[in-house]
This record gives structure tokens, C-alpha cells and sequence, in this order.
């Protein structure tokens, strides 16, 4: 196995920046993707990254990837890490052949598999069976050969008693699961895979897991984005770090994932939008700055210990005269679960916020939230901030504005010294035993 | 189970190329399969959870017939002057209107509506507007059916010695409408703008080509000397071929089969290649 299988030639892409010729989704998924550019990143190098991403603006255009060069000898498993907006996805289009690069060559030996999105295909009026050959088809599979494997295909997803069903009354479990298994049986030379992994539940993961690495065996090419590190680490022999849309780092999916892990981590517990223009807006409100401090601090931390409160400011603008706004976070971990949400709204407050509810005059805000000592495990966490009219409204939203990470300062391992790593949370709670009489 | 005794597939590339070829068709041959599978899927999909099923197929073009029979019997104008029945005339217009505006209709949506299957898997793109174009093709294929009955109640002749060559006559009015849908499609990827306009044009084409009208209603009136003009329209041409084959009406004339011919081939080759050059941006536009 000595050819390569994927070989691209300094392949750039760019995308028209909001033309008023576009369509909504593409503009929205621009408009989202400049605004997760400003991905937890610190202070110091905040300019830094605007500059790179101004280097990525010229004249309405935006440089999704640029001068990306390498090549993958056939029966390589390689991981593309990056943050969002890194040029991860466009890039795997590319290799798929969906988008067509602005400049450069890709070259691929053989039939291409991907699976960008489960399910892409599945038509919800037609059966299971009706849509395992549509698909299959779709995919590049000769119908011979999805007739012989289909018993083999149905067996892998496990709907076989729901085969004459349409696909519109399956749950969404049993369609990802057919839907991996008829990709996953393809036999394709390359396999492209975004994502798709992080679907279904623990067991059936663990089986496309395995599904993978048994096609990585068989010598055919795989390429996986995902934000499974876990994933990444144990299925690859190489990894590929993307950052603003250049390839910076290639090698073992260790290396990469440490380098990759550190440059998120460097955090320095606040985030601001100097320029208006990139502000995260909605037409009430501009997002000025969040930041993270520790109990009682009066300087912005990126490391909270774990038996001292946190707290959340988000600092913003209002635009508009005598609005009414709810200010709300979220909060997730590194593996991107979602560990809880919260508004200021007064039934979610321990005593009511004084301006929840009434008209703001046009001004500069800030707004705290209290997230409890000895609540939190010690992990790194992702504070998405959204503004809205009311609760659950959204008009100004940013994804992980800001990471902070809680340290272990072994206030809770009095009694135990072993591991906390899997639960999202680590609170300290009332307990009390008794004894029936 | 493979072997690396296999031969190594040849390393093919590709990138941004504004060069016309004729690669797309022999990708769309070596495709025909997936071609199928479209085909297959409309066709499925056309008829789930329709009560009468595959009868409106049938349904279709005679209640076209119908309504215009009443039309120009309340007007108490003659659409023909040939001398033959009006319902074989109407209908034969009706079954190749049809064809023209169902593969119309649902190839220009025939992309946006699969988008969420475009921006994430690669196949050639005409294979989506194709199928939509090969169902109509089914739906020509049973409405012709209806023919033989039809001319049998009203006691109209078919010409048995000519009716083969209604066969290369619908194929060039499919050709036709290949090509305009490889424009209809992209565009309306590009600019929603086409989706809207569609039905004004398909209005307007049914009149301007001899749908529900005889070829020399229009012929007395425009004369000899622009009649090509007005056949120089695929579809009134092959409409008029059609007749002249099955019933035997005065045939097109030669300059306008001529214009006509030339219009199609100026269609399908331009159609390609808007195809190509719209196809490289689909799926950042879609």
C-alpha cells in the first residue's frame, strides 16, 4: 500500500460574503461562521486572530481554506481537528467532491463514500427498503451489490421487522442506524466521514466505531472530522490540525490533539468585541464582553477553582429605545454535552433581577450570574451567551463565547482520591442516613 | 476481502474548470443506475397515499380534453380546420403539452428541493431534473394509450403506415425539453426567481403552440411567409409532426422544421453548459 489515495494541490476555497444576490442559508451560515470565528480565544491573541481573519476577508470574500496541501497513502485513518470555523467541513466537501475548490486540485483514487450527514437521502415517504437501494444508490453502490448485502446491511442496523415501513414513521435512532449501515457497507476506497459518529447511542457508536476501523483494516482510506477527541485518538494513525483555513499541524493524533486542546485552553477568563461591526447584534442589543471571575474577584479568570462560586458577566449594549430583554446562558462541556441553561427571568433567580421585565433605556449593561461553588466538575466549560425579547428567545446568540476551566483543589476528595472524569457535574449535596426503627 | 493484487484505481482530479466538455453526459451514462433509482423514487413518491393511484395519469390528460371540447363548444368556434374530430386533435396536444409542462414543473424544483442531499453527497446534478423528465415520460407513455379509444369513439383514421415514427418525433420533443430543463434547474438553484415565473411561461407557451388549436388556424393567419417563426417553437412542431404522423393533418412546414431543429440543438448545447459552469457553485448557492 504504497499509492496514495487522496492527494490535494494547494486547494483554496472562498465564499461570497453577504451578496445580496444570496440566499438565506448561505449568508446565515456565513454570518454564523464569522461569528464563531471569535471562538474563545485570549485577549493578547484576540488581535491576533482578528488580523488572520481579516487576512481572510478581501473585498466581500472569505477565505475558507487556503493553499491546503497533503496527501494520504491508501489504508491511512486521518482526523481533521480544528475549531468551528476552521475550514474542517468545507474542506471534507471538497474531498467529496460537493463543493468545487476555487482554486487548486484535488485528486482521489477510486469510488468516494460520505457521510457528511446521516440519513442524506432517506426519503421519509418510501419504505426502509425502498430507501436502503435509494441511498445505496445515491452513495455509488451498484444495485447488485446492495442486493447482496442487503440481509447484511439490515442485519448491522437492526430494523429488520420495520423494513416495509416508510422511513417517516421510524424514530430517528432507527434511521441514523440504517443509515450508517448502508454507508458503512458500501465497500467505498475512500470513506469521508463528518460527525457521524457522535449519533445513536453508547452501543451502536461503539459498533460504527468498530464498523471503521474494521474498513480501515481492509486497507480503504478514512477521513473523520469530529469533536470526539476520544474518537479521533483511538480510531486514527494520523491527525490534521486546521486553523483559519490553513493546515498547520500534521501528524500523530496525540501530538495534534495536545497542541490542538492547549491552544483552546488558553483562556484568560474574558472576551471582548471592540468592533461593532463583529459584534454579536441583534437589533435591541450589541454583546459588549463576557468574562468569567472568581468569588469576590475583581479581575476576569480563565481558572476557577472548584469550591469557590462563578461568576458570569455579560456586558452589552442596548440599541434599541425601552426594549425588554432576557439575558441567558448556557453551559457545556469539552465533549460539547449540554450541562444546563438559565435566564434571568425571576422563577429561575433566587431573588428577582430589578430590571428583568422592564423597558431598558439605551445604554450599557452588565449582567452576573451566580453559578454555585461545588457544583461543577473540574473540566473545562463552554459559556454560550443569547439575548432575546423573552425567555427562550434568541435574536443575539454566540456559541462558546467563552471557555473557563474549574481546577480540583481537592476540597471534595477529602474521602476519595479516584477519578471524577465522565460526570458533567460534581455537586455537593445533602445527604443524611437514618436508621428505620 | 479485496486484495492488494487489485489494480489501483487511477488517481483522477479535478478542480475549477470553465472548459465545455462532454464529460457530463458520459457521467450521467455511467450513472444511469442512480438514474433509475431517482426515476424509481419520483415515481413512487408521485402515487404514496393517492387514492386513484396511477389513473391520474390517465385522469390527466382527459379531463384537459374535456374541458376544452366544452370551452370551444360554448364559444361555438371551431379550434380545427382540418377536418377532423376535435377530441383526437386536443388530445394529442394535451399529451405532449403534458410532457412539456409536468417536466418543467418539476425539474426547476427538482435541485432546491434536494438540496439537503446536493450540499452533502456528490452525484451528477442532471440526473435530479432527468428523473423528473423520465416521469413524464412514463406519463407519456400511458396517456398514449388513450389515443386508440379515443379515435375509435370518434370514428377518426389513424394513420397505421406513418404512426411509428410518433416515436423519434417525441424524442426530439424530450430532447427538447432536456435541454430546457438543464437551464431551468440551475437557475432556479441560483435565482428563486424562475419558480415564480414558471407558470406565467408555461401560460403563455400552451398558447402559443397548437395545444388546443389546429396548426392551420395559425398557419391562414400568419401566412407563409413567418409560419416558420411561429414553428420554429419545438413544441409546435413536434405537436404538428405528431398529427401529421397518427391523423394525417397538413405536416409542418420544411424552413420551420428546419428553425425548429436548430433551436433545439442551440437549447440542449447551451443548456450543458450553463449546467456545467452553475453546477460548480450549486452547492454554495442552493
Amino acid at each position: 500500500m504504497s499509492h496514495d489515495s487522496i492527494h490535494l494541490v494547494n486547494v483554496s476555497k472562498r465564499f461570497r460574503l453577504g451578496a445580496s444576490n444570496e440566499y438565506g442559508r448561505l449568508t446565515e451560515a456565513i454570518a454564523t461562521g464569522v461569528r464563531r470565528w471569535f471562538y474563545p480565544s485570549p485577549k493578547t491573541t484576540d488581535l491576533a486572530t482578528r488580523d488572520s481573519f481579516s487576512q481572510r476577508i478581501e473585498d466581500g470574500w472569505f477565505w475558507a481554506l487556503q493553499d491546503i496541501e497533503f496527501s494520504v497513502p491508501a489504508g491511512d485513518i486521518v482526523g481533521i481537528v480544528g475549531r468551528n470555523g476552521a475550514g474542517k467541513s468545507t474542506l471534507l466537501k471538497i474531498l467529496s467532491r460537493i463543493v468545487t475548490p476555487t482554486q487548486g486540485r484535488v485528486g482521489v483514487r477510486g469510488r468516494v463514500g460520505s457521510l457528511l450527514e446521516v440519513g442524506t437521502g432517506f426519503h421519509p415517504e418510501l419504505t426502509g427498503r425502498e430507501n436502503v437501494f435509494l441511498n445505496g444508490a445515491i452513495l455509488g453502490m451498484p444495485r447488485y451489490e446492495i442486493k447482496r448485502r442487503f440481509d447484511e446491511i439490515v442485519a448491522f442496523a437492526e430494523v429488520e421487522s420495520f423494513l416495509d415501513t416508510p422511513v417517516k414513521r421510524y424514530s430517528s435512532g432507527m434511521a441514523v442506524r440504517l443509515a450508517f449501515a448502508v454507508a458503512a457497507h458500501l465497500e467505498p476506497d475512500v470513506l469521508i466521514i463528518d460527525e457521524v459518529l457522535s449519533v445513536g447511542d453508547q452501543a451502536f457508536q461503539r459498533k460504527c466505531m468498530g464498523k471503521a476501523s474494521q474498513l480501515g483494516d481492509q486497507g480503504r482510506t478514512i477521513l473523520i472530522v469530529s469533536h470526539n477527541l476520544a474518537a479521533v485518538a483511538n480510531l486514527c494513525r494520523r491527525a490534521i490540525l486546521l486553523q483559519d483555513g490553513k493546515l498547520v499541524a500534521d501528524g500523530s493524533p496525540d501530538k495534534i490533539i495536545d497542541r490542538y486542546l492547549s491552544d483552546m485552553r488558553s483562556g484568560d477568563g474574558q472576551r471582548q468585541w471592540p468592533d461593532d461591526d463583529t459584534a454579536p447584534a441583534s437589533k435591541e442589543a450589541r454583546l459588549l464582553a463576557v468574562s468569567v471571575y472568581g468569588n469576590g474577584q475583581t479581575e476576569p479568570v480563565g481558572e476557577v477553582d472548584i469550591d469557590e462560586d462563578i461568576v458570569v458577566a455579560i456586558e452589552y449594549r442596548v440599541l434599541t429605545e425601552d426594549a425588554t430583554l432576557c439575558v441567558q446562558i448556557q453551559i457545556k462541556d469539552e465533549t460539547g454535552a449540554y450541562v444546563f441553561w438559565s435566564a434571568n427571568a425571576p422563577s429561575m433567580n433566587h431573588a428577582p433581577d430589578p430590571w428583568y421585565g422592564r423597558p431598558y433605556p439605551v445604554g450599557t449593561y452588565r449582567s452576573e450570574c451566580r453559578i454555585p461553588a461545588n457544583f461543577l466538575n473540574d473540566t473545562r466549560y463552554f459559556i454560550s451567551v443569547s439575548i432575546g425579547s423573552e425567555v427562550g428567545n434568541a435574536s443575539l446568540k454566540q456559541e462558546a463565547a467563552l471557555s473557563f476551566l474549574v481546577h480540583d483543589t481537592g476540597a471534595m476528595r477529602q474521602e476519595y482520591t479516584g477519578s471524577w472524569i465522565g460526570p458533567v457535574i460534581r455537586p455537593r449535596l445533602d445527604w443524611r442516613t437514618t436508621k428505620n426503627a | 476481502m479485496e486484495s492488494s493484487t487489485d489494480p489501483i484505481p487511477p488517481m483522477k482530479y479535478y478542480g475549477p474548470t470553465d472548459a465545455f466538455g462532454f464529460g457530463q453526459i458520459a457521467e450521467i451514462w455511467q450513472n444511469r443506475e442512480l438514474l433509475y433509482s431517482f426515476f424509481l423514487r419520483d415515481l413512487l413518491i408521485r402515487y404514496r397515499q393517492v387514492l386513484v393511484g396511477v389513473m391520474w395519469v390517465l385522469l390527466q390528460p382527459l379531463m384537459g380534453m374535456f374541458i376544452f371540447m366544452g370551452l370551444f363548444f360554448v364559444l361555438g368556434t371551431k379550434a380545427g380546420s382540418s377536418g377532423i374530430a376535435y377530441a383526437p386533435i386536443v388530445l394529442t396536444g394535451m399529451l405532449c403539452w403534458q410532457l412539456v409542462s409536468s417536466s418543467f414543473r418539476d425539474a426547476t424544483g427538482s435541485l432546491v428541493n434536494y438540496r439537503h442531499v446536493v450540499t452533502k453527497i456528490y452525484f451528477p446534478r442532471m440526473l435530479l431534473p432527468l428523473a423528473s423528465l423520465l416521469c413524464a415520460v412514463f406519463d407519456l407513455a400511458i396517456g398514449s394509450l388513450l389515443l386508440l379509444p379515443i379515435c375509435w369513439i370518434t370514428g377518426t383514421a389513424i394513420y397505421w403506415s406513418t404512426i411509428w415514427l410518433a416515436v423519434p418525433i417525441m424524442l426530439w420533443l424530450v430532447l427538447f425539453c432536456a435541454g430546457c430543463i438543464a437551464w431551468l434547474s440551475a437557475l432556479n438553484a441560483h435565482y428563486r426567481d424562475v419558480g415564480y415565473a414558471l407558470p406565467f411561461i408555461l401560460q403563455l407557451g400552451m398558447f402559443v403552440s397548437p395545444v388546443v388549436y389546429d396548426t392551420q388556424r395559425v398557419a391562414t393567419l400568419l401566412t407563409e411567409r413567418w409560419l416558420w417563426l411561429y414553428e420554429a417553437n419545438p413544441i409546435a412542431t413536434c405537436i404538428g409532426l405528431l398529427r401529421w404522423a397518427l391523423l394525417g393533418t397538413t405536416a409542418p412546414s420544411v424552413p420551420g422544421m428546419v428553425a425548429a431543429a436548430l433551436a433545439t440543438i442551440a437549447i440542449c448545447i447551451s443548456g450543458l453548459a450553463w449546467f456545467q459552469h452553475a453546477d460548480q457553485q450549486l452547492a454554495d448557492r442552493i
